[in-house]
C-alpha cells in the first residue's frame, strides 16, 4: 500500500506557486527524503499531508485517506516533528511526552505504555525529570521526535531534523532516525545532501514546486552521469532550470 | 474533553513555573494593596478613597489585566515557536485550544481574587478600618468574573495576533488605561464628566459592582455627606459595557485564533 500518494498536487500562495503538478509515490515502510533548496516546495507538501493548508489543485492521499475530506482519520495516524522546537519548555522531559501521550490515547495504561515505549527507544532516562527548555538543541530535538512518536503512527514527517544542529548531535539523531528504518514509514525533508545519502531509502529533488527527478541515491546518481551525490544534486537541478 | 484536559493541564503547568507569574500576578497586586492602604491610614482626607471596601474590588480588577498579560505572552510563545503547529496536526479541535488557554487562567484569576480578599483583610486588621463580610467576599469574586472573562480573552486575543515581542508592549497599554479609566486607586466618582467618560469602558463599570457588593462609600466631595455605593442607573447603565466588551473579546479572540490557525498554515 502507498503511504503517500500525490496526483499532480498544487498550491498557490496568490500569484506565487509552491507546488506544481507534484506527483510523489511513497511507499509503505520507506524511508524518503524530499530535497531542494529553499523555497522548493518541500514544506509545504508536508504542510498539505498534515492538513495544515489544503491543496489548491490535484490530490494527495495518506494511506488511502483523502486530505480533502479524511483529514481527521489521517491526523490519527501521522507524527510530526516540524522545523522549529516543537516542546513545552517548561515541561519536564515525561511530562512533555506524557501531554502528547494523552492528546492521544484515552486509556491509562496505553498512554502509560506509549511513554515507556519512547523513553527506552529514544534513551531519554538521563534527562527525563529535566525541563525541556533546558536541554541542549540535540536532545530537544531528540525529545520533539520522540513526541511525534508516542502515538504509534505509520507515518513520521521530519522537517529537517537535524537543522542547526553540531556535528555529533546530527550524528547521533541520525542514528536514531535509522533505528526507525523498516518499523514506520518517515518522510525527511533535509538542506544536508550527507543525511540524505545516509539515511534515506529514495529521494525526490523537487525544484521550485516540481519533482525534478525520484530514485535512491544512486540511480540518481547514475541518471545524472554524476560521481557524488553532491554534483548529481546540482546537475538535475539545473537541468530543471533549462 | 480528553485532548482539552491535556492542554489546560500543560498550561497550568506553564504558568505556575513561571516565576514573572507570582511577580505580576500576585506581588503586584499586594504591594498595591500595601501602599495604598497605609496611605489611606497617614494621608489626610484619603481614608475614604483607600478603605479597604473601595481599595479591594479595583486591585482586583487591576489584577486581571496581569492575568491577560501572561495569556498574550503564553498565546503567542506557542505561536511563534513550533508548539501550536505541531497541535494543529493532532486531533485536537478549536475549542480544546480555547478551553485549553482560559481554563488555566480563571483558576489564576480567582486565585489572585482570593489573595487580594484575604490580604486586604489582613491589611485592614493592621492599619484598623471596617471590612467586607465573608459572604460579600464570595459575592465579589463572582461578581468581578466577568472581568475577569474580559481580560483572559483580550490575552488570547492579543496572543493570537502579535507575537511575544508585541503583545507585551499593547497589553502594558491596557494595564495602565484599566489602572486609571477602572478608577482602581483614583476617585472617578468625584472626577465630574471623567467618570462620566469612563462608564464607557468596563474596567470602572465592574469597580462599581464590586464596590456595591463591599458596601464602600463613595469619595465625599464637600457638597453633601457620602453615599453609599448602591444599584443606580451608573451601575445598570455599566452592565451594558461588560457585557458588550465580554462578547466582542469571546467573538474577536475566537475569530483570530482561527484565523491565526490559518495563516499559520501558510
Amino acid at each position: 500500500m502507498l503511504a503517500v500518494n500525490t496526483e499532480k498536487l498544487t498550491k498557490k500562495y496568490g500569484t506565487v506557486t509552491a507546488l506544481n503538478d507534484c506527483n510523489l509515490q511513497v511507499k509503505e515502510g520507506e524511508l524518503y527524503g524530499l530535497l531542494g533548496v529553499n523555497g522548493a516546495g518541500k514544506t509545504t507538501l508536508i504542510k498539505i499531508l498534515c492538513g495544515l493548508t489544503s491543496p489548491t489543485e490535484g490530490e494527495a492521499s495518506v494511506f488511502g485517506n483523502s486530505v480533502r475530506t479524511d483529514m481527521s482519520a489521517i491526523k490519527r495516524i501521522i507524527g510530526v516533528s516540524p522545523q522549529e522546537t516543537s516542546v513545552a519548555p517548561k515541561l519536564t522531559v515525561k511530562e512533555n511526552l506524557q501531554f502528547f501521550a494523552e492528546v492521544y490515547y484515552g486509556d491509562k495504561n496505553e498512554r502509560k505504555n506509549a511513554v515507556e515505549r519512547v523513553i527506552s527507544a529514544f534513551s531519554l532516562d538521563e534527562v527525563l525529570t529535566r525541563r525541556a527548555g533546558t536541554l541542549s538543541g540535540g536532545w530537544q530535538r531528540r525529545l520533539s521526535i520522540a513526541a511525534a512518536l508516542v502515538s504509534d503512527p505509520k507515518l513520521l514527517f521530519l522537517d529537517e531534523p537535524t537543522l542547526g544542529l553540531d556535528v555529533l548531535a546530527r550524528r547521533e539523531l541520525w542514528e536514531v532516525i535509522s533505528a526507525l528504518k523498516g518499523k514506520i514509514t518517515v518522510v525527511l525533508t533535509s538542506h544536508y545532501l550527507e543525511e540524505i545519502e545516509a539515511l534515506c531509502d529514495r529521494v525526490a529533488v523537487l525544484n521550485k514546486g516540481r519533482v525534478a527527478a525520484v530514485g535512491t541515491v544512486e540511480e540518481l546518481k547514475a541518471s545524472s552521469g554524476q560521481k557524488s551525490f553532491e554534483d548529481a544534486f546540482v546537475s538535475i537541478v539545473k537541468e530543471a532550470k533549462i | 474533553m480528553r485532548t482539552a484536559r491535556a492542554f489546560i493541564k500543560r498550561n497550568i503547568l506553564e504558568i505556575l513555573r513561571d516565576p514573572l507569574q507570582y511577580i505580576f500576578c500576585l506581588g503586584f497586586p499586594v504591594v498595591m494593596i500595601v501602599l495604598f492602604s497605609v496611605i489611606g491610614k497617614y494621608a489626610d482626607g484619603m481614608d475614604d478613597v483607600f478603605n479597604a471596601k473601595a481599595l479591594i474590588p479595583g486591585m482586583i480588577m487591576f489584577s486581571f489585566t496581569f492575568v491577560m498579560l501572561s495569556v498574550a505572552l503564553l498565546t503567542s510563545k506557542d505561536r511563534t515557536s513550533a508548539f501550536l503547529i505541531r497541535l494543529y496536526t493532532s486531533p485536537m479541535r478549536t475549542v480544546d485550544f480555547v478551553l485549553g488557554y482560559t481554563v488555566p487562567c480563571l483558576v489564576v484569576g480567582v486565585g489572585q481574587e482570593i489573595i487580594c480578599i484575604a490580604f486586604g483583610w489582613i491589611v485592614s486588621l493592621i492599619v484598623g478600618g471596617a471590612y467586607f463580610s465573608f459572604g460579600a467576599a464570595l459575592l465579589l469574586i463572582v461578581g468581578m468574573l466577568p472581568m475577569l472573562l474580559i481580560c483572559i480573552f483580550l490575552g488570547v486575543l492579543f496572543g493570537s495576533v502579535l507575537n511575544d515581542k508585541a503583545a507585551p508592549g499593547i497589553t502594558s497599554v491596557i494595564i495602565s488605561a484599566a489602572g486609571i479609566l477602572g478608577g482602581a486607586w483614583m476617585p472617578l466618582d468625584a472626577m465630574g464628566g471623567f467618570e462620566t467618560f469612563c462608564r464607557v469602558l468596563p474596567f470602572y463599570p465592574s469597580v462599581y459592582i464590586g464596590r456595591i457588593i463591599t458596601g464602600a462609600v463613595h469619595t465625599p466631595t464637600g457638597a453633601e455627606p457620602p453615599a453609599v455605593y448602591a444599584f443606580d442607573s451608573v451601575a445598570a447603565l455599566g452592565f451594558i459595557p461588560i457585557a458588550v466588551v465580554l462578547v466582542a473579546s469571546v467573538v474577536l479572540a475566537v475569530v483570530a485564533f482561527r484565523h491565526n490557525m490559518k495563516s499559520d498554515k501558510k
